[in-house]
């Protein structure tokens, strides 16, 4: 009976002249799309790589110097891009794509594409999550607006249910034809981006592609069953095919628009970040007067005797390690635990702010499964921020790494330092800092980040269901 | 076949159906006529379940339809006065449709048997719905009845607006169920199809049924004077009233 139902349905819609129209506006975009998204994406990951390679070069080849200096002289960390950026940039274009990497300073990340992009850049990328957010919905309101509502109005609806049909298997399937119309025009595009998906190297930032390929699938399907449902239920409970149309879609607007930013906004207001100016003094006085209010100079030349007593020595001439470095390197160390503070405190804030946006979920569908999407992407703030992390932990790395070497290789030049009696390196010293390399979170971190925003969609497809089954509960058959 | 026992619907204080007793049994048909808003539709709309009862009780071959309404809905069939189907797809497409609905499924020729018998163009079968002329649709409203294997037929004003050929045409088709041991009931306007289709007449007026008559007992003259009675009857009653 379903199959019937359904089947009737299929046919239905797909010999309709609003089929036509909006699949194949659907599909071109989808292809579209995906294929620029794809075009784009390796656009950057070869930029990315050109770049990062480029940069590990200069720091190779930046001339004989003290390693100390060449900590000065740093390194740049390029952020590297999972291949399912292609099909959801997330906040990417907002977030940075490089880090500056010196000694005695954690920078922030700079390159934000947004910066490069004329104001028509805000209507945000057309990427195939975009559509599959908001065009989607948008395909099956106007498949689905007519199901009960339409048939009212005309009349089948009264001829329909004298036959003996439940209004529950009428529901089912209805959902299933309509559904079945909507996945025929979307599945064959996720297929093209799979296929693309596959040509990619998975190598770069891919660890278990395939299982993000398919947790998108089922956040997508479940986020295409809710409103597949809220549309059917509006469409039994409406009296006309015109006030469910308008019902829909002001929720459609509501739930890709609105909501989105209000849960922006709300975050922020709950969890503001800290403003610059006031964040930038506190840090740079932590750093000069001391975390815990002991003078950092006064820190270092407490190490100092803590070293004499320790090799039981009277002067600087005697230390078996070469004192600037060692100096150095403990001030270095003793700002990690400010710049934590610090940046900790930003971090946190965009933290708190993504989680409170999670918990918003529950007033629109679309905002668990656009975290859902750009976590499994890659482009979330999650993955910036361990990018960030990993950065910074280069950075300590690089510096310790040349402060380190200089403090043994010039441990007898203790007693003739001067500003131009120093030591110098070259490339085969710079040699012993590893290139950067990205750690991006694991999958399974990736997918316990998003258990409760996957149970929010289950949540919302339950209550989908719900409301349908109790409009078409209480449905009437006739019009007006 | 078809039965209301005491059968009433208010709408909050509208009295729409005042108490109806009514039988119609295998081989009737049984006209109703009346003024809008006699309670005709009502009446039809109570044994279809599409409504409430406020009182007493409609039976479809002895079954209660507001206890089992799946039930009596798979041995009724039902032809409103603009019979809908769906203008994308073909009348052979309707059919199915609307026989598996119905609970049955038949091979494609005797598809286009039910709707030979009922004589739609062999060419039109195959075409699509929102070409039909109304007749044309009111025939496959037949057709799906036919194929329902329906002991019961609820006729709502199924031939109004149809032209007098059609209109024949559809009371033939009637006739033919009425031989086949169906139990008819019709709501109508047309005084003249009713004496000549109809076994029996049934008046309405105001939710109450008035009179009852056997077509073979009366002629045309005094089915319409009967009927005229009744209805100025009601207008005298309505002008006290105010």
């Amino acid at each position: 009976m379903i199959g019937t139902i359904a089947r009737k349905e299929f046919s239905e819609i797909v010999r309709d002249g609003r089929f036509k129209w909006t699949a194949g506006i659907m599909v071109l975009l989808l292809l579209t799309a995906t294929l620029a998204g794809y075009q784009k994406y390796s656009g950057y990951m070869r930029i990315q790589q050109l770049a990062q390679g480029e940069s590990n070069t200069q720091w190779l080849k930046q001339g004989d110097k003290n390693p100390h200096s060449a900590a000065h002289y740093g390194n740049y960390a390029f952020k590297p891009a999972g291949p399912l950026a292609f099909f959801d940039t997330g906040i990417s274009n907002y977030a940075g794509t490089a880090i500056f990497l010196e000694a005695h300073k954690q920078n922030f990340a700079i390159g934000r594409p947004a910066t490069d992009q004329s104001s028509v850049g805000r209507f945000g990328d057309l990427s195939g999550a975009m559509l599959l957010q908001l065009l989607m919905p948008l395909l099956i309101i106007f498949l689905g607006f007519t199901a009960f509502a339409g048939e009212r109005e005309s009349g089948t609806l009264r001829q329909v249910m004298s036959m003996g049909v439940t209004n529950r298997q009428l529901l089912w399937g209805k959902a299933l034809g309509v559904g079945t119309v909507v996945l025929i025009v979307v599945v064959p595009c996720v297929l093209v981006g799979t296929f693309v998906l596959s040509m990619a190297d998975l190598n770069i930032v891919g660890e278990g592609m395939g299982t993000r390929v398919a947790a998108l699938s089922v956040g997508y399907l479940i986020y295409g069953g809710i409103f597949l449902f809220l549309t059917l239920a509006v469409s039994a409970w409406a009296k006309t095919a015109r006030t469910a149309l308008m019902v829909l879609i002001g929720f459609w607007a509501f739930a890709g628009f609105l909501a989105p930013k209000a849960a922006s906004e709300i975050s922020k207001a709950v969890h503001p970040s800290p403003a610059f100016g006031s964040w930038f003094s506190d840090m740079r006085s932590h750093q000069i007067r001391g975390l815990d209010g002991e003078s950092p100079w006064i820190t270092v030349e407490k190490y100092k005797v803590e070293l004499f007593r320790k090799y039981n020595i009277n002067s600087i001439a005697e230390l078996p390690v070469y004192w600037p470095a060692t100096r150095m390197q403990k001030l270095e160390e003793l700002d990690h635990p400010v710049f934590d503070l610090h940046f900790g405190k930003i971090k946190s804030s965009y933290t708190e702010q993504r989680r409170i946006q999670d918990r918003l979920g529950f007033v629109a569908p679309t905002l668990p499964l656009r975290s859902i999407s750009m976590g499994l992407a890659g482009t979330d703030l999650i993955q910036h921020i361990k990018f960030l992390e990993d950065g910074e932990a280069y950075r300590r790395y690089m510096v310790s790494e040349m402060n380190g070497y200089l403090s043994k290789a010039a441990a007898s030049m203790n007693a003739t330092y001067s500003s131009s009696n120093y030591m110098r390196a070259d490339e085969k010293v710079f040699s012993i800092v590893a290139p950067f390399e990205f750690d991006p979170p694991s999958l399974s971190a990736t997918l316990r980040e998003h258990r409760g925003n996957f149970v929010m969609l289950i949540v919302w497809l339950a209550a989908a269901m719900g409301a349908a089954l109790f409009a078409v509960k209480r449905m009437s058959v006739e019009k007006g | 076949m078809l039965e209301a026992i005491n059968l009433k619907k208010a709408y909050g204080n509208m009295e729409a159906l005042k108490g109806l007793d009514l039988t119609v049994n295998s081989g009737d048909v049984y006209c109703l006529l009346g003024a809008n808003g006699a309670g005709k539709t009502t009446t039809i709309n109570l044994f279809l379940n599409f409504i409430e009862p406020t009182g007493g009780t409609a039976k479809v071959c002895g079954i209660d339809v507001t206890e089992q309404p799946l039930e009596t809905k798979k041995l009724l069939a039902y032809i409103p006065e603009q019979v809908m189907l769906y203008g994308n797809l073909t009348a052979m497409e309707n059919l199915r449709y609307f026989a598996q609905l119905g609970g049955h499924d038949y091979a494609p020729d005797e598809y286009r048997g039910f709707l030979n018998r009922v004589g739609l163009q062999p060419d039109a079968i195959d075409q699509r719905i929102k070409t039909y002329s109304k007749g044309m649709r009111q025939k496959v409203g037949v057709a799906i009845a036919l194929a329902k294997r329906a002991k019961v037929l609820l006729l709502d004003e199924p031939t109004s607006g149809l032209d007098p050929k059609a209109s024949n045409e559809f009371s033939q088709l009637l006739l033919q169920l009425k031989a086949d041991g169906a139990a008819i009931l019709m709501a109508t306007h047309d005084l003249f199809r009713a004496k000549e289709t109809g076994t029996r007449i049934g008046i309405m007026n105001e939710g109450r049924l008035v009179q009852e008559l056997s077509t073979d007992e009366v002629s045309h003259a005094d089915v319409e004077r009967i009927y005229l009675e009744h209805m100025h009857a009601g207008d005298q009653y309505s002008q006290k009233v105010a």
